[in-house]
């Protein structure tokens, strides 16, 4: 069970250490837009684009890494009093009763949706933009994907530490985070 | 049928029964949400097909490039604090301020309200100061009280003094809770808002509430002395020499908030979009993070910085559109010093990110800005998978007829969602609460002839007000955690009820005065 927790954990990781540095891209191309606009008057439409393009990536991509930092908002007057058991307990029924059939619905209300952007090879709403919307709307999905793989390792964690009664040593996770 | 009725309400419930539990707000949201569906539909109340909106929805967040301005302000303040040029901000205050009367609470107090431009969401703030300023302060023999009370209010003050992310959020759902307002009411004409107007909206009441918060500090430290001396004796983090002084002057205080004041005042100038603001003071944070990383190198750091300011002051003067052909022999000079200049700014920007790099903050502060955002888009998520079912189910003209039947009006729907919020504030974070409540009452609030920009106004102050109410209030926690072990959870109680009394005075003379906070964006935008 922990080789398979490791191994979706280093899927998650390692997919979000890599889209993170979008975050540095967009920071640096709209201060290069605002630069070219204000002093040389010149905008690029699809150089602006982009930096929609990696907002996007960015949102979409890194939902299931933040569920491996346990870094989704709870509310915690309740649960930060509770035993690792129950912590445990309300994690799994979460995940099962409500994250898996979230994920499912937009899985199967996003692939029509994205499907049909694929076939036509959708592209901007601008005249200059880029012609790849087709491969931006299709991280919908990506975002149930990455939630869903990181899903599987939460819920093992959780049924370790219900049968175990310890969280489980991962390789991967809030606590192992370098400084 | 009964069931029928209050479909919508028992969801409502239910939701916020569940999240209590603590699993991930997101997902409780939307989980309930789609439990809701799916009943409905076998009733035979609702369509699942009614969710075939939700990709669209997602994609429509994912492509706006409005809330693109989040993760950029979103790095600017986790660049700030990581590198610990806000600290440096924090103890450059108290080291000017110490040897006056209250000067440590002032100092919070400005830091709180400089600071409010980078960090955003909760907590942040409150934490640096309390691990700062709480100790310095303690020892300086003020007032347990007092010391962690004006800590509580001024961190949190970072919600509704602009440019903070909430507010980003907020004045974009009110753009479209306003258009939805306009076309219900067949006003096809009526007034658009947006972040921009959100931010100069909020700057006043804003002030205001420093101003009042300074007043107390002030009135404190005359009529009870002993509760914020005046530091005479020696403490070592607050010794300095004179070049010290100058050194800390020119990097910890002036170049943080050259930076604020150029984000915020390019915006209400209207020169900025909220979103290419936060680009530039995103760069300009880095830039200021490598100066502190590596004083060596100031040279080249200082002269981008140098060349950023010329670049600003020839753009005043010449018109450097290189569509243009026809340069006169001054303006082809110009043109090539200009590319000098630029050239000057990236090499600064360039050997910044390199340094923050080397670090490991600018690492750092890429991978929580990503979590961050992915934790706030799964909320937006989880928020329109809810008030997609809760208009399918009908909750809106539950909502809207509600609030109609109130006895006085807009007073009385105001009073009463603003108690709503002030509840669930202590609950949930500001991001949950106005995804989930914004959309639904907005229009109607909107609609019955409220002002969007006050409303918000309302909302940012109403929320922070809640976050300082004990026994449930975030901040509270967020000190508490960070406090030491002699400061009793009982004076950080008893220190914010004067703040959260400021508050609510703050908070009426708002709701009494609307000028306040619409008074500032009418005059620089109409």
């Amino acid at each position: 069970m922990r080789i398979v927790v490791d191994f979706l954990d280093g899927l998650t990781e390692y997919f979000g250490r890599m889209i993170s540095w979008l975050a540095l891209f967009m920071v640096l191309m709209s201060f290069t837009t605002v630069v070219l606009r204000y002093v040389y008057g010149i905008s690029n439409v699809a150089m602006i684009e982009t930096i929609v393009y990696a907002f996007a990536i960015l949102l979409a991509g890194s939902a299931g890494w933040t569920l491996l930092h346990n870094e989704h908002v709870r509310v915690d007057i309740f649960y930060g009093a509770m035993s690792e058991r129950n912590k445990a307990l309300v994690d799994l029924f979460g995940a099962v009763f409500f994250m898996f059939p979230v994920l499912f619905i937009i899985w199967s209300k996003g692939l029509p949706y994205v499907s049909r952007s694929w076939k036509l090879r959708e592209t901007s709403n601008e005249v200059a933009g880029l012609d790849y919307l087709y491969l931006l709307k299709t991280f919908i999905l990506v975002f149930a994907v990455v939630l869903a793989v990181q899903g599987v390792s939460f819920v093992l964690r959780k049924v370790h530490i219900l049968i175990h009664g310890t969280p489980m040593q991962t390789k991967f996770g809030p606590q192992r985070e370098q400084a | 049928m009964f069931l029928n009725e209050y479909v919508e309400l028992l969801m409502f419930v239910a939701a916020f029964g569940l999240i209590l539990f603590g699993f991930p707000v997101a997902f409780t949201l939307a989980g309930v949400a789609l439990a809701f569906a799916v009943i409905g539909d076998m009733v035979g109340i609702f369509q699942l097909r009614q969710l075939n909106f939700l990709p669209q929805r997602m994609f429509s967040v994912m492509s706006n490039e409005v809330l693109m301005a989040a993760p950029l302000f979103i790095f600017m303040g986790l660049m700030l604090e990581k590198s610990k040029v806000a600290e440096d901000l924090l103890l450059s205050m108290a080291k000017l301020f110490y040897k006056v009367r209250g000067g440590l609470a002032i100092s919070v107090v400005m830091v709180g309200m400089l600071m409010a431009a980078a960090t955003g969401i909760v907590g942040a703030t409150v934490v640096t100061m309390g691990l700062i300023a709480l100790p310095v302060m303690l020892r300086a023999g003020y007032d347990p009280k007092l010391a962690t009370g004006v800590i509580c209010a001024s961190g949190t003050l970072g919600q509704v003094i602009p440019p903070s992310i909430v507010l980003v959020f907020l004045g974009d759902i009110l753009t479209y809770a306003n258009q939805q307002a306009n076309l219900a009411a067949g006003n096809f004409a009526g007034k658009s808002v947006g972040v921009g107007d959100l931010f100069a909206g909020s700057l006043i009441p804003g002030l205001m509430l420093v101003g009042l918060y300074l007043c107390y500090v002030m009135l404190i430290a005359w009529w009870q002395p002993s509760a914020a001396p005046a530091i005479e004796t020696d403490i070592e983090e607050l010794q300095m020499s004179a070049a010290e002084r100058r050194q800390l002057l020119i990097n910890g205080l002036m170049a943080p908030v050259v930076l604020i004041v150029a984000v915020l005042g390019s915006i209400l100038a209207g020169i900025a979009t909220p979103t290419e603001a936060a680009g530039v003071g995103a760069v300009g944070a880095t830039v200021l993070a490598g100066l502190r990383a590596r004083p060596d190198q100031r040279t080249w750091l200082l002269l981008g910085g140098a060349s950023a300011i010329a670049l600003i002051v020839i753009n005043g003067y010449f018109d450097l559109l290189v569509a243009r052909t026809d340069f006169s022999g001054t303006e082809q000079v110009v043109l090539w010093v200009s590319y000098v200049l630029v050239g000057m700014v990236t090499i600064a920007v360039v050997m910044s990110v390199f340094f923050t790099w080397r670090q490991g903050v600018l690492t750092q502060v890429v991978h929580s800005t990503t979590r961050i955002s992915g934790m706030i888009f799964a909320i937006l998520v989880g928020a329109s998978l809810f008030a997609l079912t809760f208009r399918g189910l009908g909750g809106e003209e539950t909502v809207h007829r509600f609030l109609n039947s109130l006895p006085g009006g807009l007073t009385g729907a105001m009073i009463f969602v603003m108690l709503m919020m002030f509840v669930m504030g202590f609950f949930l974070d500001f991001l949950e609460i106005i995804f989930i409540m914004v959309p639904i009452v907005g229009p109607v609030l909107i609609g019955m002839g409220a002002d969007p920009v006050w409303l918000g106004v309302m909302i940012g102050i109403n929320l922070q007000t809640s976050f300082l109410t004990p026994p449930f209030g975030f901040a509270l926690f967020f000190l508490r955690g960070v406090a030491p072990p002699e400061v009793q959870t009982t004076q950080i109680y008893q220190g914010v009820i004067p703040f959260i009394g400021l508050q609510l005075l703050g908070l009426g003379l708002v709701a009494a005065f609307p000028i306040l906070a619409t008074g500032l964006p009418d005059y620089l935008f109409r």
